[in-house]
């Protein structure tokens, strides 16, 4: 092809994502690297407030208010903070002070076990955390539970395959925030879930008072929510299993597990890539569930934390430095999967 | 909070009072979008606006709990796609200490006649009127008139007092926990909501109002720390998962013996589409801190406010926010809330607020600095809550927390 031919193919997607995907990307970094803020000064202010029956309250108070310019306006003060958000984000300063702290406390049991506990009682890292882990126990789960629904549906009859796919896609159909409020539902106090176990006699369980059923609940919804994915994907990649390899191979006396060890999996693996890449980055950005459940204090997630900043602090700048390490997360996640698949595609030419 | 709990509560409820339906008045062409918290009365008020609506005039209530976050994006950006918003006392701090609020007083004086705007109605910060205030509120203490009567129980007075009821009613079968509180809800809000009523009831402070560091952390504010702690042994192991929606279906639905709620969820309690507790539900007011102290509350009130920034009609928005407050419409929906309007009748289901106030129990506190401090504790007294470290090592995070905040906000130095 032309050179220019080729320009011309490919301008218009390379100018979307420059639009779409550089520009915001750049406009991040942009705004994690400054910080931004009404200027105020301390004034006393009356503030008059009502309390019932036609009555009010008169209070002065020392109120910060903003410093107004000439023509009026409130003067807001933007400035180049270089990695100061980054560095309040990932608390640095607290997180040296935490080792130091661990160290002097002796023998290497405590040593590590204070200092487990004092790392992740840093926002950053405690969020960082429970993402890895939901990443990393989600990701082989919805593979494996994704090939296992793949067979098992190609394996019954042709006329039940259709009904049976769209059984096993509504997880995906779902809006998460939906499907993460119907689970929680189901496990609250007096919810369908805990009163079975109550009737069943097992007493009162409570699936929300502590870490290890709270994320076990949250990495269950996050297999059950993507599993589906990996079934449709993998259920296509069946489809164009050639039947030749598999008829030699059983001529050859392979059982089914053989079959599937050496014939199925090495022909779905570039799919098996595909989908682990997919699903690094979509469990690393887990949102959700952490929201509705409330569970931040048993398990966080980073892109929580980018919610909680801009809602709770009301500052862009290190919601935007949060972004920046999200997405460096997911970066640094993907470069070992995508190294193999790079090898792979070379070893295929 | 969950705003999603809100949104299915509500849309399952969908028991909106009825209005009846009034010639607006506003001939005017154009477009007006309000965006408010999601609550019942809130709801109310945003269909009495609607009614409003002609071919020539849309008008647009976004009800939503995420209203905080998305005012604050609207009201800084160069033009708000709102034209108003409902605020509360704690909402308000941020947005006027960074003057993005429009003063209504030429507006308040142009349609005080038509409207019957009150003085009372009038939030303002020196000068200016900021809001224009239409209820009251105030959290108080909820519980079950039969079975504080079939242990002989009096109201508690203190929170020592409540206490000692909740051991007692440990042992009551038809409920399972005796005492329920918002501890749960996204980003820790209610939680801090309710270290912050203590706080103050105990003789505490937020920060220091000379220098606007914290002071959260000190004796008073391990104290009342300390006692939530206690108080959790009384509630749902799952509590740090319950916001106030939860509470209010936990007391309806007999799971819970006496709670804290906010006032305007007392009429709930009587709905028997709701609720199975019919006329077994009392009103007290917060109990106290320390003995004769005032009750461990701050009173809130609600208003629609304008923005500066605004891309519509000013004199428009405010004529559809205060066509919703006419006195007719208090009138028609008395028990829907405690209005903030002369011909308002008080009920037993404001008499707790009402009495609350009489009782000294402070405003919440206005100023941006609280609203830090509320995020930052939010953020941390959940670990103490959940048994993952010491009361003051969450109190001591959380002042770390409103430290690192409050700077980047410029509201201070070091």
């Amino acid at each position: 092809m032309k050179t220019r031919s080729f320009l011309a193919f490919v301008a218009p997607s390379v100018v979307v994502m420059l639009l779409l995907i550089a520009v915001p990307l750049v406009g991040i970094v942009y705004l994690a690297f400054h910080q931004s803020y009404v200027k105020t000064e301390l004034v006393d202010v009356t503030v008059e407030v009502p309390t019932f029956g036609g009555q009010t309250r008169k209070d002065t108070r020392t109120i910060p208010q903003p410093v107004l310019s000439e023509d009026g306006e409130a003067i807001r003060v933007w400035e180049f903070v270089g990695g100061r958000n980054l560095a309040k984000a990932t608390d640095i300063d607290g997180l040296a002070e935490v080792v130091t702290e661990a160290r002097s406390k002796g023998g290497a049991k405590g040593f590590l076990s204070g200092l487990y506990r004092e790392v992740t009682n840093i926002d950053f890292w405690g969020a960082l955390e429970f993402t890895l882990l939901y990443t990393f126990l989600t990701t082989p789960a919805i593979l494996a539970i994704g090939l296992g629904l793949a067979l098992a549906v190609n394996s019954v009859t042709r006329r039940l395959r259709g009904t049976l796919v769209f059984a096993t896609l509504l997880p995906m159909i779902v809006t998460p925030i939906v499907s993460s409020l119907a689970v929680y539902w189901l496990f609250l106090d007096n919810s369908l879930v805990s009163t079975l176990i109550y009737n069943l006699g097992l007493g009162r369980f409570y699936f929300l008072a502590d870490q290890i059923t709270i994320r076990t609940l949250i990495i269950a919804y996050g297999i059950w929510f993507a599993a589906p994915f990996a079934f449709i994907i993998l259920y296509a990649g069946l489809q164009t299993l050639p039947r030749d390899p598999l008829e030699s191979a059983m001529i050859d006396g392979a059982n089914e597990w053989q079959r599937l060890r050496y014939v199925i999996i090495p022909h779905l693996a570039p799919l098996l890539t595909v989908i682990a890449l997919i699903h690094i980055m979509d469990a690393y950005r887990v949102f959700e569930p952490i929201l509705v459940f409330s569970s931040d204090v048993y398990a966080n997630s980073v892109q929580y934390l980018t919610y909680f900043v801009l809602a709770f602090e009301d500052n862009v700048h290190k919601a935007a430095a949060y972004s920046i390490l999200t997405v460096l997360g997911v970066v640094i996640l993907l470069i070992p999967v995508l190294r193999h698949s790079f090898r792979e595609q070379k070893a295929s030419r | 909070m969950n705003r999603f709990k809100t949104l299915a509560a509500a849309a399952a409820v969908a028991t909106a009072p009825s209005v009846a339906s009034a010639d607006c008045g506003i001939s005017d062409a154009g477009e007006v979008n309000i965006l408010t918290n999601f609550f019942d009365t809130l709801e109310l008020l945003a269909n009495v606006m609607e009614e409003c609506e002609t071919d020539d005039l849309k008008i647009d209530v976004k009800l939503t709990t995420t209203h905080k976050e998305e005012r604050e994006r609207a009201f800084e950006a160069s033009t708000s796609p709102y034209d108003g918003s409902a605020v509360a006392n704690s909402s308000i701090t941020l947005l006027q200490a960074k003057g993005q609020l429009m003063p209504l007083n030429n507006l308040v004086e142009k349609y005080r006649d038509r409207f019957q705007i009150e003085d009372q109605m009038l939030i303002r910060f020196g000068d200016d009127i900021s809001a224009i205030a239409f209820m009251a509120n105030a959290q108080h203490f909820f519980y079950r008139t039969d079975l504080f009567e079939k242990h002989s129980l009096e109201v508690p007075t203190t929170y020592d007092e409540l206490l000692a009821a909740a051991e007692i009613l440990k042992s009551e079968e038809s409920v399972t926990y005796p005492f329920g509180a918002a501890f749960g809800g996204s980003g820790g809000w209610e939680v801090a909501n309710e270290f912050v009523n203590l706080l103050l009831a105990n003789g505490g402070q937020l920060f220091d109002p000379a220098t606007s560091d914290p002071v959260f952390d000190g004796p008073e504010g391990l104290e009342a720390l300390e006692l939530m702690g206690k108080l959790s042994e009384y509630m749902s192991p799952n509590a740090l998962a319950l916001d106030f929606l939860d509470v209010k279906r936990q007391l309806q639905q007999s799971e819970v013996a006496m709670a804290i709620l906010w006032g305007n969820e007392a009429n709930g309690m009587d709905d028997p589409n709701e609720s199975i507790v019919v006329d077994k539900v009392a009103f007290a007011p917060a109990p106290a801190m320390v003995e004769g102290g005032p009750p461990a509350t701050t009173f809130w009130w609600d208003g629609y406010v304008i923005p500066k920034n605004l891309d519509g009609d000013p004199d428009l928005a405010f004529r559809v926010m205060m066509h919703a407050l006419r006195p007719e419409v208090v009138a028609e929906n008395n028990d829907a809330a405690l209005w903030i309007r002369s011909n308002y009748v008080s009920t037993k289901y404001s008499e707790a607020v009402v009495d609350s106030v009489m009782a000294n129990a402070p405003p919440y506190p206005m100023n941006p600095q609280s609203a830090l401090a509320h995020g930052a504790l939010g953020n941390n007294i959940g670990d103490f809550l959940a048994g993952k470290e010491s009361a003051a090592q969450s109190l001591a995070d959380a002042s770390a927390d409103y430290r690192s905040a409050a700077m980047d906000a410029g509201l201070l130095s070091n």
